[in-house]
């Protein structure tokens, strides 16, 4: 039985949630809004009494808005009654999300009146780790940052310790529009210590196709007569405007959908075969299909003459290695007779076919290498670039911004680990093949704690990103954030990782800001912006205004460390006036003016003025929008014309420096990594006797553990329970709703059982996200298993990324 | 005491001395001691439900009706039963059972207010029933007809009753007539108020509006064997036991009647599999309320205690009565849940549940205590009833 | 007035259930598993891993049907369940005694208690937010992602939802029991 429980209630249960512990911070609840209501009347008014609000018949005011519940950016009208958020609408003018908002849009709502958001600054008292900390004023905070306190050192501590080493701090931030605002921060700053999402998320993905066809591509589901969808599961992942385009076509009605997965999942509902592969094989499916289409002579001719580099080559490998359908039975578990079916009916569709390229962590360690295969597939069938294939779009030009970028002579280069003696054709780093932009998180980590660093990092800033849930071996994060000297958070949430920070900054939510304007590309191109609805609630602050601040506050104080250390500065000091150099290296530039400003200038210098206007009133804008959007019915809009869509904007070339798709790429020999996809022993699918390959995945209701807490959200899905399949349940012992312990070599968590038909009998899958361990957070709080408690730390060799399913676990009912 | 040209005639001796002044055996201390207790709880139960609203009660959207509502049925079918009882003597004409009719007609009057009490408690807004009742008469509702044709069946009960103490014979027999059709109307339609959801296939159709007649007048026997046997301490005297004797037969009859509709009743549901109706049945008669309960114990025993002693022990059927009544609660208990049994949305809303299969419900402890609650009740109106007038036959 | 209806194109559903958050937002409704007032129904499919029967795991979304012979209204004992001038079934809040007839005698589940009023509730069609407003459609319409839903006037032979009755075969849900609902699945 829920009952509804009024916000206030929330506000003041929150007390008793409050934080532990320290006598000097019994009278001040830091999470609650209890100081809000004594010292800041009018923030109390501003948050509804009800966790829903009924719309109103009254005044009201819309502002378009973007959300940011999880990566897609999709366009919203929010309503604002009196100062409330009372409803999110999709907003219709969109192309790429047009006219919907998903479940997790809808619940934005609960992100901004969340009663456990962080509220005002903090800074540590009690043991790193305990979530015990003091209400503090920014100018304190950004105190505690450059001057630190009896508990920790504060960066001028730091930076003249490491003798103005820039990349003792590290810098580290999640996906999301205001990334590029912290990463100016990071690059004025100086360091050269930057981890994104990227190895914990797409980049083996992105990255395969880059190589390949010389861009991560869209896929024109609109229009494709054959998708199959492998390891990528739409119907829950939404990602637009794919799920919009895919579904409405699939059951017989346009677009044959060929799922293939371990799992039983929305998508397979949805499709007209599901395949259900051995978990991380689908590089053997691949190269099968490939086969087939060798061996049958299947493939376009015209377009591969035209377009290939290197096709003898991997034409020959493919068929000497015998990668033949019955080869991949065994491997995949998927019947060689439906590889053949599906080979030819790729073909057949083809350019109009899509394999579905996926946008999703790296799996298994095989993934670069699926991705080229499955590049090289795609682009048999010639449909790259074109109508109804993978497309690469066309993207509309924004003006530019100034950053800065000063050169600090002391900053050390990036913390990698070079190889001491690396052998002919093995990659010259200890972690991984290539090192990218993102970085590789685990591997960096893993170092970090075996102090295998080539000079001290110290401390880092992590904004809006959550690494004790969202990397493999909780572990040993716990122990990475544990050992810095100075971990600064800007959040919104009270997450596992504020609970490790020392300095606390706490961010607007996104319903709170105006972030930098961005740019969509694709078939159908456009501007959009996600514009402040409400006023920041209580003393939270948009990342740009927080790091406003801070600049002012350290950038003085830390040119000074510079002075003392850094040659060139020195040098220049003896030439030029202290205000000339000192320019060079004022942090505070990049956030001179509003966000608004930036955004209007950056719009108005290409588009006109007048574009800036109607970009900021309706949300999104493209050139001749007036003429073309219109509404055609209830649920269909035109945004360009259908000759002016952006189907094909290069012929079907590829984007790759030579114009062709790469199959034999000698570069990636010289670094150690196959040059073409190739199947080894080792990615065979192994799973000891007693044990089970856990999977992880996603769900249409959740965006990882950045929505656990939210409570709309919890009311679909009150908990994650692990699947496992039914027969093997029944011989266990194990009913719905038992609870189970999922343990490895990395550690434990535990969860409900969903015993079901849906997986197979030697893997376990459950929606990663839950299972946090900060009690600040209501629903949240150990609610359910977390995954990364128990997934090992494997480094998928190219590019490190973390390899999330190679992972064999036991069970025990508990 | 009078007021006005209205005269009650009270027993002379009528004060709360001789409300308190029963004799003090273990049994009379007992069913004292465990109605106070009841009404105790009532009072409990009754703040518990005003504090949390239904909340308190373990009622849910797929269950929304509970224990509260099959105490309600069991008073007024307990109400109905003792009217047509004692319509025998005074509307009828059936000498025999000219000596029980004042009784069993306070005795209908007593039941049914126990069940208004109860009902209160379980329609959310009873002020707004009473208003809207009469400004927006839903005509198509069988609860509206059920609701006011009790309404007035109550009213004419209580003018019979009070011509009956009056001794004005001829009076009481039109009210009593007017009353017992009114009642009949109103309990024919509790039982259209079942056998109109055409969505609930097990409880559709004619069943329940003539099953509830019937068992109606079963219960009004059993409850009749029940009094006497309090009014005359088990010692019938040879008058008594003629009418007892009369109404055991009777009672036979009827059971058997029961037990031939409620065997069809059930090989209709299961023949053919017809979905939604023939797996209900069959849950049904796997379930220990009904075969334990309903039929063990409100047909089978007493029953085959009446037959197997030719109607002759009629002390023993004040207990086997005692065991039927029980058995007809669970009649009540079982028509209430049995129709909500079977979900009417049968896919899953959640990833994370198991398929809707039966619809669970076991009363909440609220709910236990106002039903208990108004067993007190009935049995304190009853006792003081018996205190206040004279309620045997008038010689 | 006009005669509200939904046309879902059923077979587009991927059990996002972004019109039940919708509608939750939209109209206020409470928290909890009882209290939706649109909800997607989904079964397990039937058979064994890996030969699992696809087409048992169809998706179907629902709510009130908006019958135009609802028995929720036919059982309501003092007229709060009424039909509205667009013939949407509503609850006059009011007038309801919480007898709960409705919700047992709605053949589809699409009525609970709300607990702030202590009355029934249901699906209005957003008639009180939305519609009150002028704009044209409900919520749940509005934000589906695969486009499931179109609302429209039933006595209007030229609105979308008319033509695509005309055009599309569908089904009712329990029709046989004479409800004649006015959601229609595409088939």
């Amino acid at each position: 039985m829920s009952v509804e429980v009024s916000r206030r209630k929330f506000l003041q249960g929150s007390v008793a949630l409050s934080v532990a512990g320290a006598s000097a911070i019994s009278a001040t609840n830091l999470f609650s809004s209890e100081h809000a209501s004594n010292k800041h009347q009018p923030t109390d008014s501003r948050i509804p009494s009800t966790i829903t609000t009924k719309t109103g018949t009254g005044e009201a005011v819309e502002v378009a808005t973007l959300c940011e519940m999880c990566v897609n950016k999709c366009a919203a009208l929010a309503r604002v009654e009196n100062g409330v958020i009372t409803k999110l609408n999709p907003n219709p003018m969109f192309p790429k999300s047009k006219n919907m908002l998903c479940p997790r849009g809808n619940a934005g709502i609960q992100a901004a009146y969340d009663p456990d958001r962080l509220k005002y600054p903090m800074i540590r008292t009690g043991e790193k780790g305990k979530g015990q900390f003091k209400r503090v004023t920014w100018d304190e905070a950004y105190d505690a940052i450059l001057n630190g306190t009896d508990k920790f050192p504060g960066l001028a501590k730091i930076l003249e310790e490491e003798k103005d080493n820039r990349s003792s701090m590290l810098f580290c931030a999640g996906e999301g529009m205001a990334e590029h605002t912290f990463k100016q921060f990071y690059q004025a700053f100086g360091s050269s210590n930057w981890l994104n999402h990227a190895s914990l998320c797409l980049q083996t993905v992105v990255s395969g196709y880059g190589v390949t066809l010389g861009g991560y591509p869209q896929s024109d589901l609109d229009n494709a007569e054959y998708i199959i969808m492998a390891g990528a599961n739409r119907a829950e992942a939404i990602v637009t405007p794919d799920t919009m385009d895919c579904f409405k076509r699939t059951k017989g009605r346009g677009a044959k959908l060929v799922c293939v997965d371990p799992r039983f999942t929305n998508t397979a509902a949805k499709a007209d075969k599901w395949l259900a592969i051995k978990p991380g094989t689908d590089l053997a499916f691949v190269l099968a299909l490939t086969y087939v289409v060798f061996t049958e002579e299947l493939y376009n001719k015209k377009y591969v003459a035209n377009y290939f580099n290197g096709l003898e080559d991997y034409k020959n490998s493919v068929i000497t290695n015998k990668y033949t359908p019955e080869w991949a039975e065994k491997i995949t578990g998927i019947k060689a007779k439906d590889i053949y079916t599906i080979a030819r009916e790729f073909m057949m569709h083809a350019p109009k076919a899509i394999y579905y390229p996926g946008r999703r962590s790296t799996f298994a360690t095989n993934d670069f290498q699926l991705r080229r295969a499955q590049a090289i597939f795609q682009a048999l069938g010639g449909g790259i670039d074109t109508k109804g294939g993978l497309i690469f779009g066309k993207k509309l030009k924004l003006g530019k911004h100034e950053g800065l970028e000063p050169l600090y002579a002391r900053a050390e280069a990036r913390a990698v680990s070079k190889k001491d003696h690396p052998k002919k054709g093995e990659s010259g780093y200890d972690d991984c093949a290539i090192v990218s932009g993102g970085g590789s998180w685990i591997a960096w980590r893993n170092r970090y704690l075996e102090d295998r660093m080539p000079y001290k990092v110290r401390g880092m800033f992590c904004y809006k990103h959550n690494p004790m849930m969202n990397m493999p071996n909780t572990k040993k994060t716990a122990q990475m954030l544990k050992k810095m000297d100075l971990v600064v958070t800007i959040d919104t949430m009270p997450s596992d990782t504020v609970m490790y920070a020392d300095v606390v900054l706490p961010e607007c939510t996104y319903l709170e800001r105006t972030d930098p304007v961005k740019t969509f590309g694709g078939v159908e191109p456009s501007i959009a912006v996600r514009n402040k609805v409400i006023d920041p609630l209580f003393e939270t602050k948009p990342v740009r205004d927080i790091l406003r601040g801070l600049t002012e506050k350290i950038s003085k104080p830390l040119f000074e460390i510079t002075k003392k250390y850094d040659e060139d500065v020195q040098d220049e000091l003896e030439d030029s006036d202290e205000a000339e150099v000192y320019a060079e290296f004022d942090l505070t530039l990049p956030f001179e003016g509003t966000q608004e400003e930036v955004n209007h200038h950056m719009v108005a210098s290409v588009y006109g003025e007048e574009a800036a206007h109607k970009l900021h009133k309706d949300g999104v804008f493209y050139p001749d929008m007036d003429k073309f959007y219109k509404k055609i019915g209830a649920n269909e809009h035109q945004y360009y014309p259908e000759k002016e869509k952006a189907y094909s904007v290069r012929g079907g070339k590829p984007k790759t420096p030579s114009g062709k798709v790469e199959c034999n790429i000698a570069n990636l020999a010289s670094k150690g990594v196959d040059p073409m996809p190739v199947w080894k022993d080792e990615y065979n699918f192994k799973v000891e006797e007693g044990k089970f390959r856990l999977l992880t995945g996603r769900h249409a209701q959740f965006t990882q553990s950045g929505t656990s807490n939210n409570s709309m959200l919890h009311d679909l899905i009150m908990t994650n329970f692990i699947w496992i399949n039914q027969r093997v349940a029944d011989k266990k012992g194990i009913k719905f709703g038992d609870m189970i312990e999922v343990s490895s070599k990395t550690g434990s968590t535990r969860l409900k059982a969903y015993p079901t038909e849906k997986i197979g009998p030697d893997t376990l899958f459950f929606i990663h996200g839950f299972g946090e361990e900060s009690s600040e957070l209501t629903w949240a709080y150990k609610n359910g298993g977390n995954d990364n408690a128990v997934i090992e730390d494997v480094v998928e060799p190219v590019y490190g990324a973390a390899a999330m399913h190679e992972t064999n676990v036991e069970i025990r009912k508990v | 005491m009078k007021i006005g040209p209205i005269n009650i005639p009270l027993k002379e001796d009528f004060s709360l001395k001789s409300i308190l002044g029963f004799e003090k055996t273990p049994m009379n201390m007992l069913v004292a001691v465990l109605t106070l207790a009841f009404l105790a709880m009532f009072v409990v139960g009754v703040a518990t439900y005003l504090m949390h609203g239904h909340h308190a009660y373990n009622v849910t959207r797929e269950h929304p009706w509970g224990l509260l509502i099959a105490v309600y049925i069991f008073f007024v079918v307990s109400s109905t039963g003792f009217c047509i009882v004692g319509s025998l003597g005074d509307v009828f004409g059936f000498k025999d059972y000219m000596m029980i009719s004042k009784r069993a007609i306070f005795g209908s009057i007593v039941t049914i207010l126990a069940g208004f009490a109860v009902i209160a408690f379980e329609i959310g807004h009873p002020v707004t029933m009473l208003i809207y009742n009469v400004l927006s008469p839903g005509l198509t509702s069988a609860i509206w007809w059920m609701g006011t044709l009790y309404g007035i069946y109550l009213t004419f009960m209580i003018v019979e009753f009070y011509f009956l103490l009056n001794n004005n014979m001829q009076k009481a027999r039109i009210f009593g007539l007017i009353g017992l059709l009114v009642g009949l109307a109103a309990h024919s339609n509790l039982g259209g108020v079942f056998g109109f959801l055409n969505a609930r296939t097990i409880s559709n159709g004619v069943f329940y509006p003539t099953y509830f007649i019937l068992t109606a007048f079963i219960t009004g026997i059993y409850l009749s064997f029940i009094i006497m046997g309090f009014r005359y301490k088990m010692n019938f005297d040879e008058k008594t036991k003629a009418l007892l004797v009369g109404l055991a037969k009777i009672q036979t009859l009827l059971i058997a009647i029961l037990m031939f509709f409620e065997t069809w009743k059930m090989l209709t549901a299961v023949y053919g599999g017809m979905p939604n109706r023939a797996e209900v049945a069959e849950h049904i008669m796997h379930s220990g309320a009904f075969m334990y309960g309903e039929v063990l114990m409100g047909m089978l025993i007493p029953f085959t205690v009446m037959l197997l002693t030719k109607w002759r022990s009629v002390t023993t059927y004040v207990w086997t009565s005692v065991i039927g009544m029980v058995g007809i609660f669970f009649m009540r208990y079982d028509l209430v849940h049995d129709t909500q049994l079977k979900p009417l949305q049968m896919m899953k809303t959640h990833e994370y549940q198991l398929p809707p299969s039966w619809v669970e419900y076991f009363p909440s402890a609220t709910e236990i205590m106002i039903s208990l609650g108004g067993l007190g009740l009935c049995v304190l109106l009853y006792y003081v009833g018996t205190r206040a007038f004279n309620l045997d036959e008038e010689h | 007035m006009a005669r509200y209806g939904m046309a879902l194109d059923y077979k587009n559903c991927i059990n996002c259930k972004a019109c039940e958050v919708a509608c939750k937002e939209e109209n206020g409704v409470e928290l909890g598993a009882e209290k939706h007032r649109i909800w997607v129904g989904a079964n397990n499919p039937d058979g064994q891993w890996p030969l699992l029967d696809i087409a048992s795991a169809a998706f179907l979304p629902s709510q009130c049907q908006h019958c135009d012979d609802a028995p929720c209204q036919e059982v309501c004992p003092t007229h709060a369940t009424y039909y509205d001038e667009n013939n949407v079934v509503r609850v006059d809040a009011d007038k309801c005694i919480l007898c709960s007839y409705c919700m047992n005698a709605c053949p589809y589940d699409a009525r609970y208690v709300d607990d702030r009023t202590m009355t029934v509730d249901k699906c209005t069609f957003c008639s009180d937010t939305r519609l009150a407003r002028g704009e044209t459609t409900t919520a749940c319409q509005n934000t589906c992602p695969t486009k499931v839903r179109t609302f429209g006037d039933l006595d209007d032979p030229e609105s979308e939802i008319s033509e695509l009755l005309r055009t599309r075969e569908h089904f009712s849900l329990k029709s046989h029991l004479g409800t004649n609902p006015k959601l229609f699945y595409l088939t």
